[in-house]
């Protein structure tokens, strides 16, 4: 277990140098005029804006700029943002949005577990009959309706019917988060639902659940001690890596509501060209879904004692 | 597809309208009633995502979106009145008694700057505008931002730019404007006392004081730079360590959500009235705004077009009595030719090249092309409200009898009134005399017809396609297909980079707003030999162009314009006269068609406070300094407006 760790973290290292690096280069193909907004260009004369991209290191040859990045990330010197926030370090642009991100991920993942897993359950043990036909329209409604079109029927719900603040506000936290969460817990809700009630109805119709039958267990012991368990376990996979990149937040959820979270952080970076923001905005979720997955096999591996995490070599670790 | 989704959006929006039934549009919840049971006391104010504050920091920042921020936070020497008069801030009183060369601005007493919790920290002093303009000038603190207007006409500012690139950048961001400074020795400016500034131009400048509105001439006190620990540390500053000397204080600033504005207890213009706190709440789209508003969660909203159609072709909407005219941006949009176009492989575009280069065929367009569809566009109601004839915007001066300047170009182009039915200058049977003449005059030049015009737009906005598709059926109806064909392409995201810099449009559709008060700032972006003559270089690329036989007369209307240019620019002493000759060059590249005005931008909005009372120019940055406005909890209705303009 620890050498095979050892060797996954080893990888992991490498595949999130790489990342960044291919997106270090590709940043570094787009035209230099990216550099300055639309005002910049209007009324900075030629020679301004050599000296601004000679400043900025961005007419240094590629590869001095690349080792130059390298050393800067050695010593965990991410820069400092450029359009974001004119000139405030990327980790404090970052560490302001990303806990509430994570705060509104976290219940919106807790929940579509407690909701998906229990609808799928329930569907399951229906099969054919009302409540699995109203789960699987839900499930179909969410995946085919565009998501700008449920929320806004959420929101006009939740603040007309119920009175409930239409934004984030950070002077009412509770109540303007209700409907966030539920616009991020919506999709999530119908897909551990859909593949609840596809891992159950595949148990069900195996033989060691007809011999539990037989030997006269009963029905709830049936679904909880087995169906639900090993159903469970393809589901448990994918747990980690959801519950660590609610840190990346919702581009849609977080924007429709004002969420200032980290969601649009990173397509906002992209499009101002603030390019240290996209750099660590890379290196944090190539990292974060790295780990999710190794993390995603350990938890497999204490759902499932049968599975056990081993090299290619075939021993067991 | 963002304005696929608006679309959709709308409609669900609407239809929760019908569903929501009768939801009180009058008083917000957003805000509370205060004096005569009102006013808001509250202001809360949507403000889109897009325009997201980038800094703090007044003297580096170019950007409309964080001058509708920091103009509540910072206070400059002057400042507009809501007619867009030039009025007292800082400064009490100024004047010029050399035509223009030396300004003298002399300072109010007791301004004060504070902190974010509105406890003093200081003096506002002379000092602070020397300190102001230092870290302006100084290329390793600034960045180059906002120097192009100081460097443009303050005396030595461009020298002592060119000595701080030369310094090592720790040496320069050391440097500061105090006595003895090498940036008091170098630039033309002088602190003769505590409350007075004194500005010497390069050259006579009768405009300077209109400068006295904008970011290059706002103050910074040294002793904030040294308590926030030096340069790097203004440019990093927020709402909780800066310094304010304006109508309010930012006490809460959350980035992508909200920000509130705390009433400076310490305000120099103490009297003046001002909101409690005013809120931007950050909004994902107007819909979402309009949204917001319905539950009175804010109190203002600028209508898309949808909801203006919903709510001006239904009586019996509740707000159909709502619905008033909006401020108009500060931009006058014009169509620039491309006179030196190239195909999208590079190589030149001789047929449209040729074409343009043709007067006839330039006033073809100029007097034929009917744009009254392209108009509703901007504005279904009324058109002709966004009609723009003139290149110069509209209120930037006034000559000494109160005329708007551009009724000087007006009266010399011999436009006559707006019947409402349809464009001023659209004459459609002189189009096709210049139509006919300029087909006969190209195809000697073997110019083959239909002349394709290229148009692009953002690949990703529906509503671009939309106008553009109606500018396209405007062009070729008007002045028939066999003659011209538009052809609609698209660009990414950049249109500077991906259009403008290849010369792959045929005209570009671009809007130009006033840093200073005088005509030069317009019209000298499209004169010859200066490569600060943005549109000269950048859209019409006329500065390059070869001399041909094709391109002879035209090189020798623009050499004609900048010359008139310039003989205007050289009256000092008689504001009226110089105006007048501006007006002269302007009407003359107008009726050379050398740039096509298009329109102006001002659509529809709901709003619970007097826009009318707000700060408007066209150039400076004060417009939405949110003081001396009144408000009313019930919202303005249209006759409530119209009472308010007839005051």
């Amino acid at each position: 277990m620890f050498k095979y760790t050892v060797k996954r973290l080893l990888q992991s290292v490498v595949t999130v140098l790489t990342v960044v690096t291919i997106v270090f280069l590709l940043l570094r193909m787009l035209p230099t005029d990216y550099y300055f907004t639309e005002d910049q260009l209007m009324k900075f004369s030629e020679q301004q804006r050599t000296e601004q991209l000679e400043a900025a290191g961005l007419l240094d040859p590629v590869p001095e700029q690349l080792f130059r990045f390298y050393g800067q990330l050695i010593q965990g010197d991410l820069g400092e943002s450029r359009r974001i926030q004119n000139g405030v370090p990327v980790t404090d642009v970052i560490s302001k949005k990303f806990g509430i991100s994570m705060q509104l991920g976290l219940i919106s993942v807790a929940i579509s577990l407690v909701v998906g897993v229990g609808m799928g359950v329930m569907q399951a043990k229906h099969k054919d009959r009302i409540l699995d036909h109203t789960g699987t329209a839900y499930t179909i409604f969410v995946n085919a309706v565009p998501p700008l079109v449920s929320y806004s029927l959420i929101l006009l719900f939740g603040s007309r019917i119920l009175g409930l603040p239409s934004m984030y506000s950070n002077r009412n936290t509770g109540a303007s988060s209700i409907l966030p969460i539920v616009c991020l817990s919506l999709s999530s809700i119908a897909w551990y639902a859909l593949w609840t009630r596809r891992y159950m109805i595949d148990e069900l119709n195996k033989d060691y659940i007809k011999l539990a039958r037989v030997k006269g267990m009963s029905n709830k012991e049936i679904m909880v001690k087995h169906v639900l368990r090993n159903a469970f376990v393809p589901l448990a996979q994918y747990l980690p890596a959801s519950l660590l990149l609610t840190i990346s937040g919702s581009l849609l959820a977080e924007r429709f509501f004002s969420v200032p979270g980290m969601g649009p952080l990173m397509t906002d970076a992209i499009s101002r060209y603030d390019t240290n923001i996209v750099q660590a905005l890379v290196i944090l979720y190539a990292a974060l879904g790295i780990i999710g997955v190794f993390l995603g096999d350990v938890l497999m591996m204490i759902v499932d004692p049968r599975i056990t995490l081993i090299d290619k070599e075939g021993g067991a670790r | 597809m963002t304005n696929k989704v608006s679309k959709t959006l709308a409609l669900m929006l609407a239809t929760g309208v019908v569903l929501g039934g009768c939801s009180n549009g009058g008083s917000g919840g957003g805000s509370s009633a205060g004096g005569d049971g009102n006013e808001i006391k509250d202001l809360v104010i949507p403000k889109l995502a897009t325009r997201e504050l980038e800094t703090f920091n007044v003297l580096y920042s170019q950007r409309n979106e964080d001058f509708e921020n920091l103009t509540n936070l910072v206070d400059g020497l002057l400042e507009h009145d809501p007619k867009g008069n030039l009025v007292p801030a800082l400064a009490t009183e100024w004047g010029t008694e050399d035509n223009g060369v030396t300004w003298t601005f002399k300072l109010r007493d007791g301004v004060k700057w504070v902190d974010m919790n509105q406890n003093e920290k200081a003096d506002c002093v002379a000092q602070d505008f020397a300190t102001g303009l230092e870290w302006v000038l100084n290329y390793h603190k600034n960045q180059s931002s906002n120097t192009s207007m100081p460097i443009d006409m303050i005396r030595g500012a461009e020298e002592y730019y060119e000595y701080t690139k030369s310094l090592p950048e720790a040496e320069a961001k050391a440097l500061t404007a105090g006595e003895g400074s090498k940036f008091l020795e170098m630039v033309g400016i002088a602190i003769p006392d505590d409350h007075t500034v004194v500005y010497t131009c390069k050259s006579p400048k009768p405009y300077f004081d209109t400068l006295g509105t904008y970011a290059s001439l706002y103050p910074m006190s040294q002793a904030m730079v040294d308590e926030l620990g030096g340069a790097d540390a203004v440019a990093a500053m927020n709402n909780e360590n800066m310094w304010y000397n304006g109508c309010y204080t930012m006490t809460e600033y959350i980035q992508d959500n909200e920000k509130v504005f705390t009433k400076n207890e310490k305000y120099w213009d103490a009297e003046s009235q001002r909101f409690d706190t005013v809120t931007f709440k950050m909004v994902e789209s107007n819909d979402v705004a309009y949204q917001l508003f319905e539950s009175g969660e804010v109190d203002y909203v600028d209508l898309t077009e949808s909801n203006v159609k919903t709510i001006s072709g239904d009586e019996n909407h509740k707000f159909h009595n709502y619905m008033v005219d909006a401020l108009p941006l500060k931009f006058s949009f014009q169509f620039h030719w491309n006179y030196n176009k190239n195909k999208e492989d590079g190589k030149p575009d001789v047929n449209w090249n040729t074409a343009i280069a043709n007067e006839s065929f330039r006033k073809s367009i100029y007097s034929g092309l009917d744009l009254t569809n392209y108009l509703k566009r901007f504005n279904p109601i009324d058109p002709f409200k966004v009609e723009n004839n003139y290149y110069t915007m509209k209120g930037l001066v006034s000559t000494s009898d109160g005329n708007d300047y551009v009724k000087l170009v007006h009266d010399k182009l011999k436009l006559g009134e707006s019947d409402g039915k349809a464009p001023i200058r659209l004459d459609a049977a002189k189009g096709k005399e210049y139509k006919e003449k300029a087909m006969q005059e190209l195809s000697a030049q073997g110019v083959t017809f239909p002349v394709g015009i290229d148009y692009y737009i953002p690949a990703k906005s529906q509503t671009a396609l939309d106008s553009a598709n109606v500018l396209k059926n405007a062009v070729e109806s008007s002045l028939g297909n066999d003659y011209v064909q538009l052809n609609i392409k698209t660009f990414v995201s950049s249109l500077s980079k991906e259009v403008a810099t290849p010369r792959v449009a045929s005209f570009i559709g671009s809007g130009w707003g006033a840093d200073y008060g005088d005509p030069v700032n317009y019209l000298s972006q499209l004169t010859l030999g200066d490569d600060n003559a943005y549109y000269a270089t950048h859209y019409e690329n006329i500065a390059d162009l070869a001399e041909t036989p094709a391109t002879k007369e035209l090189l020798a209307q623009f050499k004609e314009y900048t010359e008139l240019v310039a003989k205007a620019d050289a009256i000092t002493d008689d504001l009226d006269k110089r105006y007048d000759a501006f007006a002269e060059a302007e009407a003359y590249l107008i009726d050379h068609a050398l740039v096509l005005p298009a329109s102006y931008e001002m659509g529809y909005c709901l709003t619970k406070f007097n826009i009318h009372d707000k700060m408007q120019a066209p150039y400076g940055m004060c417009n939405d300094k949110l003081k001396n406005i009144r408000s009313s909890a019930d919202g303005y209705t249209v006759d409530d407006m119209k009472a308010i303009l007839a005051e």
